[in-house]
């Protein structure tokens, strides 16, 4: 079925996002529109400084528009309160961090777990198998009671994979999820989250600076200056980013 | 709420050397304020146990007649009628006795001296010779009539030994001075002040020294089976005795022998009792409980001031640290109150390991002292009525410290642990240090 055909799980209307730095007012985001729909996976593409990083927060749900509406999974994310907000993020969305974030004093599988104590939705036993079943997915069942700090890069951008996918969020925001690999690792990470775009069906929205990366993508948005310049299939964002164009 | 108590504990171990360092300091007061509550509750306990015995009961009705306006001598007449009364009325009684009291001058061969004179019925008091040591002589030597026992410091002070035989020289009701003769039945083991102005002979000696009636003696005395049960049994025999037509003093918590003066000034003639318990008797040297309490109170609270900057700051530097750690929590859907609680947890952790090693510190320092038998300075004796160091715990005081303590540090834990609450996800998930 073309993802195009159902109703947007992140709609975008004229949005736009001023930072106050004292008395200087610093636009990110001067009227952005999209639409990602389900299922799809979607790079957002664009140089240092063009709001990449403060559109997904606003998707995100962990900042909030200047002016304009975000709609996430059909909820106007400005008229919901700070706990419905956190809520929205526990059970719709899923995260995967640049450094990874980790909580360095948890071991693997309780980093993982987390995200499902917090939904309180599962018992114990649940949630073994289920976490067990997404280290797996990753890579990383023989790695379950070891440390964050006891892992690679890439290992650790893989347990960040497995605890954005493991309460099945509809939607999974990735800020430059690549950037602190290398790039076979890199790959492989994106390798894993198109795997999982395909099996599970979960909307993936990433931002990169990498061609190689964006490759893989359903459709490339680019911003540049706070602005989205066009959407792009792979291929075509391959081809503008050859020619040196944003 | 079992990850973040763990995500806690493994964070104060992260930090180990942090930890140790501000655990330590609270297991340091913890065990501070139980040694200092041990030392004030054995203090109360020696204190209570030796004054109640030789100079108080529990609850005492004394009183003072007066033959003129301005002449008043500390008895109770037709004493056997109140003590029936008594009985009545107080069902916690443990045992009940009557004390002749009076002041005296001893006169020996080479000395004199003025003391704090007790008349007993020594078979009928279970409880003195619990207390009293006896190093020369015997207590049952004060069934016979016309002796004495002494302290040692006393006896040294007059140079008398058991056998022989001082002089007692006292002013009776009618203002004339009476002297008996009396033999050295027994000396006994000094216990603090009360051995500087107390002796005791039996109250038939008392009685003739006095001439006094059989049924006058200076107060009587009631053990209670529960020293808790003090203030309900005195606002109760307060009533009881007025209802049955006795005249009562007004209630004035002092020594009776510290009333004469504003007796004497006061017009009425005959019996009036004086419903006093043993904190009353022992106030003059009470204010050592005290001041060793309000001692405790501020050294407690000066640490515990440190303490707490201590744990805010620690916790100021663990969310500065963890400051990203906070944001990424928040956005995967952690809410406020669990990262308060987090935080929380993590001052409640540190707080409660640090008291309960304080208080196994301080039990052991306690038992320590204990087991030494230390003496201690013959200044500090005559205030503790014990020539040894007693430190009484308290298992309920170790945990109220242990509670009062955690509580404190976990109370100004909130404070940090509110504002890394209140922090939005962006601004804690890019926070750079």
């Amino acid at each position: 079925m073309n993802p195009a055909a159902k109703a947007p799980i992140v709609s975008i209307t004229n949005v736009t996002k001023d930072y106050n730095l004292g008395k200087v007012v610093v636009p990110a985001l001067r009227g952005v529109d999209l639409q990602v729909h389900p299922g799809e996976f979607i790079s957002i593409a664009g140089p240092s400084g063009s709001g990449k990083t403060t559109l997904l927060n606003l998707i995100g749900c962990v900042d909030t528009a200047t002016t304009g509406v975000v709609s996430v999974a059909g909820q106007d994310t400005k008229q919901l309160s700070e706990r419905q907000l956190t809520n929205l993020r526990l059970h719709t969305i899923g995260f995967i961090f640049q450094s990874f974030n980790l909580v360095s004093v948890l071991t693997v599988f309780q980093n993982v777990e987390f995200p499902l104590l917090l939904q309180r939705k599962l018992d114990k036993a649940q949630r073994r198998e289920r976490v067990m079943q997404l280290l797996e997915q990753v890579g990383l069942a023989g790695h379950a009671k070891h440390r964050p700090n006891e892992l690679s890069g890439g290992q650790r951008q893989r347990v960040a994979v497995a605890r954005a996918l493991v309460t099945r969020p509809q939607l999974v925001l990735a800020d430059e999820p690549t950037a602190n690999l290398d790039s076979v690792t890199g790959q492989h990470i994106i390798d894993l989250m198109k795997e999982l775009n395909q099996k599970e069906g979960t909307t993936f929205i990433f931002s990169t600076h990498d061609a190689k990366v964006m490759n893989h993508a359903n459709a490339v948005w680019r911003l540049a200056d706070g602005k989205i310049l066009d959407r792009l299939s792979a291929s075509e964002a391959q081809r503008a980013m050859a020619v040196g164009g944003h | 709420m079992l990850q973040l108590l763990l995500i806690a504990f493994r964070n104060l171990g992260t930090h180990r050397r942090r930890t140790l360092l501000l655990g330590g300091a609270i297991a340091g007061v913890t065990a501070l304020l139980v040694v200092l509550m041990g030392l004030s509750t054995g203090m109360k306990d020696t204190m209570l146990r030796s004054a109640t015995t030789l100079a108080t009961g529990h609850v005492n009705v004394g009183g003072f007649y007066k033959v003129t306006a301005g002449q008043s001598a500390p008895v109770v007449t037709g004493y056997p009628k109140v003590i029936e009364q008594v009985r009545k009325d107080v069902p916690e009684l443990d045992y009940i006795v009557q004390r002749g009291r009076g002041w005296v001058k001893v006169v020996s061969e080479v000395g004199s001296s003025q003391v704090g004179l007790g008349g007993i019925d020594v078979e009928a008091e279970p409880g003195i010779r619990k207390v009293l040591q006896i190093k020369e002589g015997s207590l049952d030597g004060l069934k016979e009539r016309d002796t004495v026992l002494l302290f040692e410091k006393q006896a040294k002070r007059l140079e008398v030994k058991v056998g022989d035989t001082v002089t007692l020289s006292a002013p009776t009701l009618r203002g004339t001075n009476n002297t008996v003769d009396v033999r050295v039945a027994a000396i006994a083991a000094n216990v603090g002040l009360m051995s500087d102005f107390n002796i005791f002979v039996p109250n038939s000696t008392l009685r003739s020294l006095y001439q006094l009636k059989d049924d006058t003696t200076g107060a009587i005395y009631l053990y209670l089976k529960d020293v808790a049960q003090v203030p309900a049994v005195q606002a109760r025999l307060r009533q009881t005795l007025a209802a049955a037509g006795h005249e009562l003093m007004d209630n004035d918590p002092r020594a009776f022998w510290m009333k004469f003066e504003v007796v004497n000034r006061e017009g009425w003639t005959g019996q009036k009792l004086d419903i006093t318990n043993w904190e009353d008797e022992i106030s003059f040297i009470n204010w050592t409980l005290t001041a060793l309490n309000g001692l405790t109170g501020v050294l407690i609270f000066v640490l515990l001031v440190i303490i707490c900057v201590g744990i805010m700051n620690t916790l100021w530097i663990a969310i500065r640290e963890r400051t990203r750690e906070i944001g990424t929590l928040r956005a995967i859907g952690m809410q406020r109150t669990r990262v308060l609680a987090m935080f929380v947890f993590e001052a409640l952790t540190l707080g409660f390991l640090g008291t309960l090693a304080g208080a196994v510190i301080g039990l052991a320092v306690c038992l320590g002292i204990n087991a030494a038998d230390i003496s201690v300075p013959e200044v500090v004796a005559v205030f503790i009525m014990s020539e040894k160091l007693n430190l009484a715990v308290n298992a309920g005081s170790v945990v109220g410290a242990m509670l009062f303590i955690t509580a404190c540090t976990t109370a100004i834990s909130l404070i940090p642990s509110f504002l890394a609450a209140r922090m939005k996800p962006v601004t804690a998930m890019h926070h750079i240090g």
